[in-house]
Formats: C-alpha cells, structure tokens, sequence
C-alpha cells in the first residue's frame, strides 16, 4: 500500500486532490449558504468550452478556462443582479450552449484528443509538475482570498441587503466571490473534469450544512469532508483501478447521505415532509 | 433634542414613470422617535433606503450627520442601524447568535481585519442591552420569531448606531411579543439616546411610543405629535372616508387590506 506512494505521479496526485479538496469544500460553503448551486455547473461546462478551444487553436488550456469561467459567473451575476429574466432559464440556456460551443470546438478537431477528454472526465494520475504548480498557485490565490474576506463572505452570505445597508461594499465583494469559484472550477478542471467539478464544491459543504450550527463549524467540516473525499477517494481510484473523479464524489456523496441520516436537524429522514409529498 | 440629524429638502424618489416618494421636506431632529405611517405602497421602505443611501433622490436632497445620503461613505453607514423586513431566518441556516450579531461590527472593522476582543466585547454587550446574552452560542434558526427579531434589533446596535432604522419590527409576531419589543426600543431610544424611525402600518400600537408620526402616502400628509395626526380629517386623506377615530383616539381603518 505504502510503496505507491514512492511514484511521482502518485504524490503529486495526492498534494492535488488534497488541495482540490480543501478549496472546493471551504468556497462550497458560500456557494451553498448563498444558493448560487446555478453559477457552479454552467461555470464548469463554460470552462471545458474554453478548454476546447484552446486545443482547437493551440492556446494554453487553462488560460482559456479561467477567462471562459470568469466570463461565464460575470454575466450570470450581472443577471441576478438585474433580475429582468427567469433565472433557470437564462443559466440554462447558457450552460447548454457552452456545451455545445465545447462539442463544436472538439468537431473542429481532427482524430481524438485524449488530454482533452481528461478535463471533461478528469485524470488526477496524470497531473503533471506543472498542472500542480498551476494548481497550488491558483489554488492560493483562492484560499488568501477566501480568508481575507472571510467575515465579509459570511455577512453576504447571510443576509447581502443587510450587509450592503451597513456599509459593507456587498457589490464588489458578490463579484470577487463568484470570481473565486470560477477560479475553484478551473483549478480543478483537470483533476477531477468538468463534469463533476461542481459536486466537489456542492456535496461536503451540504454534508457540513447538515451536522453544524455555526458558520465556523460550517467550514471546518466541509473542509474536513472535502479532504477526507477527495483523499480517500483517490486511494479507491488507485487500488480498485476505477476512474478517480468518480470515486472522490461517489465517496462524498455516501458521506452526504450518512450526514442526512445522523444530522441532529432531521428527526426522520426517511420520511419526508408532507407538504413535499403533495 | 436640539439640531436636526436627518434633512429632507424637495426630496422625490423612484425610477423614471413610477415615483414612490415626491417632494418630501422634513427635518428630524436628533434624539427623536418618529414613527412612519401610511398604507401599503406609500414608500415608508423607501424612505428608510433612501437614508440608507441605497437609492439617491432623483429631486430634491437628503441628508444625514451634514451628509448626502447617497455619498454616505462606509464609516458614516455603520453609524445608522438598520432592521429591514424581513422572513423568519431558514431554521437549517447555520449560524449561530453571537455570530449574527457580531456581524454589526464588520463594516466599523473595515476589509483585510478580524474582529478584536473589543469587537467581541461590544456584540456580546449589545445581546445584554436587549436580554439575550444567554442565547449567545444558541442556532439563530431555532429562535422564534421575537427572539430573532431581539437578535436583529442587537446586530443593529452592534454598529454603535446614533440612528436606528426600523422596518416594521413588529411583523409576525404575536401581541404579547410585539409590546415586549416596542417596550425595548422605548427603552433603548431613552437610554442610548438614539433618533429612531419606525415604519409601521399598526398606528394604534406604535402611537404611545413615538414623539412624532409622520404620514405617508407618496407625499407627506403631516409629520406632528400623534395627537395632532390621528384626527380624523387628517387620516382620511390617505386612508379614505372610512376612517374612525375614537374618542380614545383609537383608529379604526376601514378596508384592512390597505391599513
């Protein structure tokens, strides 16, 4: 078990996910305090788009991920700003036609492009040097940010007229936030693909939603989840030789419905709330 | 009560085609509990967002602390405390009391800094003003309805106001509760010697408390001591003919759908 680790590949892809895992889990928090679940997947399908047109026109592939995702979050909040259309709508139409863009691009293409299958389906075995400093430094980034403006992050959160009212600049801070997670998106792109990038941010911060009852425990939890998931999860993908995204979110995904099961906020679980039923 | 710490002068607000408030001119005087009144739709909220400086006049001006509302820069808007209307908080949503109300100091805290032990200090002092420091590590979620209010009304004072601005604080709760929290803001207006704004559309029970009530319905319809607004020619502008006002100056709005 322990000689695996002496392969390059293996550690890098150990530092990655652990990394993956911690930035995802703690911006979920806000993503899942701040009901903005919309902005992650058309964000993560708009970045493959970006990456697909790298490859098309020989750009680099993670430039053109983050100005597709950054791209994407803006003018989705620029919507929620204004409000005039029907969200889902307006997300959805969005986030099929970047898919479409990305299939357009691939069609463009001649023969099959396995590296480019790897960020729609992700690959964190073939992580290269360079993938992990793209990683750790974005990744960085993210997380100074993130703790910089924690308190901030967690007034809007909570209640972002409030925050405003109070002379907190909420505007800039709900722009700097989504930016963030379509940062998150990107870096986590190639580890884990496009395609289930946004259950790594969504389903340990749910998981803590469901155990804590402090903004703080909030995030401790998630981050303890979002690691322990995506570390474990790698170790499964390594030893049963399945498909590592896969195992990272299928794992935290048990972990959610353990939490559902357990959390001191549901009394029965397993019978749901009668006005859902009707 | 001496000079005045809010100034309406000519002041209209709304977008272009919908006004929701027109040419409003009132001094409020520092230290004064006002309590705003008027029908649904009359533009009681916008006039507390627009002290906020969340909507700039389109006429006219508004100023507060010797300031255009709309250029409050963000030290002066910590000093306004704000209770908007709001919903109960989602039971699940995780955040406890303490955290809540520490939230207050976060602008005064300014970007890139934590919360000192002062920062500390003066939340939990804010939780003893309004009797709910022993629910400082409790689930805001989990309080009822007054108790979350008592809360806001704590986030408020968190910010070390001069000025409080209350939307409808009384909402949703029940009567017993309501009276409770109208005798903490009586309290707090005496003591802390705070301007308060009170929107409200419950006249009856907010006209004991006030020194002043201002009559809204788009326009100004009077600003004066209850007793002077609470007749019945006075009311029936804005509510129509089917006011009463009884002898014990109780009022009686006839179509309840737009008390």
């Amino acid at each position: 078990m322990l000689e695996i680790m002496a392969y390059g590949f293996m550690q890098r892809a150990l530092l990655a996910s652990a990394l993956i895992g911690v930035l995802c889990s703690a911006i979920g928090v806000f993503v899942v305090l701040k009901g903005l679940s919309f902005i992650g997947a058309g964000t993560a399908h708009a970045a493959f788009a970006g990456v697909a047109l790298a490859f098309l026109l020989d750009l680099n592939p993670m430039g053109m991920a983050v100005l597709f995702g950054l791209m994407t979050v803006w003018i989705t909040g620029l919507l929620v700003e204004k409000g005039r259309m029907k969200l889902d709508v307006s997300i959805g139409i969005f986030y099929t036609s970047t898919m479409a863009m990305a299939i357009l691009f691939i069609g463009f293409m001649k023969g099959y492009n396995a590296e480019l299958y790897g960020y729609l389906f992700g690959s964190i075995l073939s992580v290269t040097p360079s993938d992990l400093m793209v990683i750790a430094g974005l990744g960085l980034v993210v997380l100074v940010a993130l703790f910089l403006f924690n308190k901030e992050f967690q007034f809007i959160a909570f209640d972002q007229e409030m925050a405003e009212a109070s002379g907190i600049p909420a505007r800039n801070l709900f722009f700097l936030l989504i930016s963030l997670i379509a940062l998150t998106i990107v870096v986590s792109l190639k580890a884990v693909g496009a395609v289930l990038v946004y259950a790594m941010i969504l389903i340990p911060a749910a998981t803590a939603y469901q155990l804590t009852r402090s903004m703080k425990g909030m995030m401790v939890v998630s981050i303890l989840c979002g690691v322990f998931s995506s570390m474990a999860g790698m170790f499964l993908s390594f030893i049963m030789d399945i498909p590592s995204g896969a195992a990272i979110v299928l794992l935290a995904t048990a972990l959610f419905f353990l939490s559902v099961l357990f959390s001191p906020k549901r009394r029965n679980p397993l019978r749901p709330v009668r006005s859902q039923e009707s | 009560m001496s000079k005045p710490i809010i100034q309406f002068s000519k002041a209209s607000f709304g977008f272009p085609g919908r006004i929701a408030l027109e040419d409003i001119t009132l001094d409020i005087l520092e230290g004064e509990f006002i309590g705003i009144i008027g029908p649904n739709g009359s533009g009681k909220t916008t006039l507390l967002r627009a002290l906020l400086g969340l909507i700039p006049p389109v006429s006219g001006q508004v100023q507060i602390f010797d300031c255009a509302c709309e250029k409050l820069r963000c030290r002066h808007r910590a000093r306004i405390g704000y209770l908007p209307q709001k919903d109960r908080v989602d039971e699940d949503f995780p955040v406890t009391v303490f955290e809540a109300v520490l939230m207050g100091r976060f602008s005064s805290i300014g970007l890139l800094r934590r919360p000192s032990r002062a920062d500390d200090e003066i939340a939990r002092h804010a939780l003893e003003e309004v009797g709910m420091a022993e629910f400082a590590e409790r689930s805001l979620g989990h309080l009822s309805g007054g108790q979350q209010q008592r809360v806001f009304i704590a986030r408020a004072l968190a910010q070390q106001p001069q000025v409080l601005l209350l939307d409808e604080p009384t909402t949703g709760v029940d009567m017993p509760t309501q009276q409770t929290i109208l005798e903490l803001i009586k309290k707090l207006h005496e003591t802390l010697r705070l301007t308060i704004l009170l929107v409200t559309h419950d006249i009856n029970m907010i006209a004991p408390f006030v020194n002043r009530l201002a009559l809204l319905k788009t326009k100004l319809y009077a600003a004066a001591p209850p007793k002077e607004v609470l007749t019945r020619e006075i009311l029936s502008q804005v509510y129509g003919k089917q006011i009463m006002v009884t002898e014990k100056g109780v009022v009686i709005v006839g179509d309840y759908h737009h008390a």
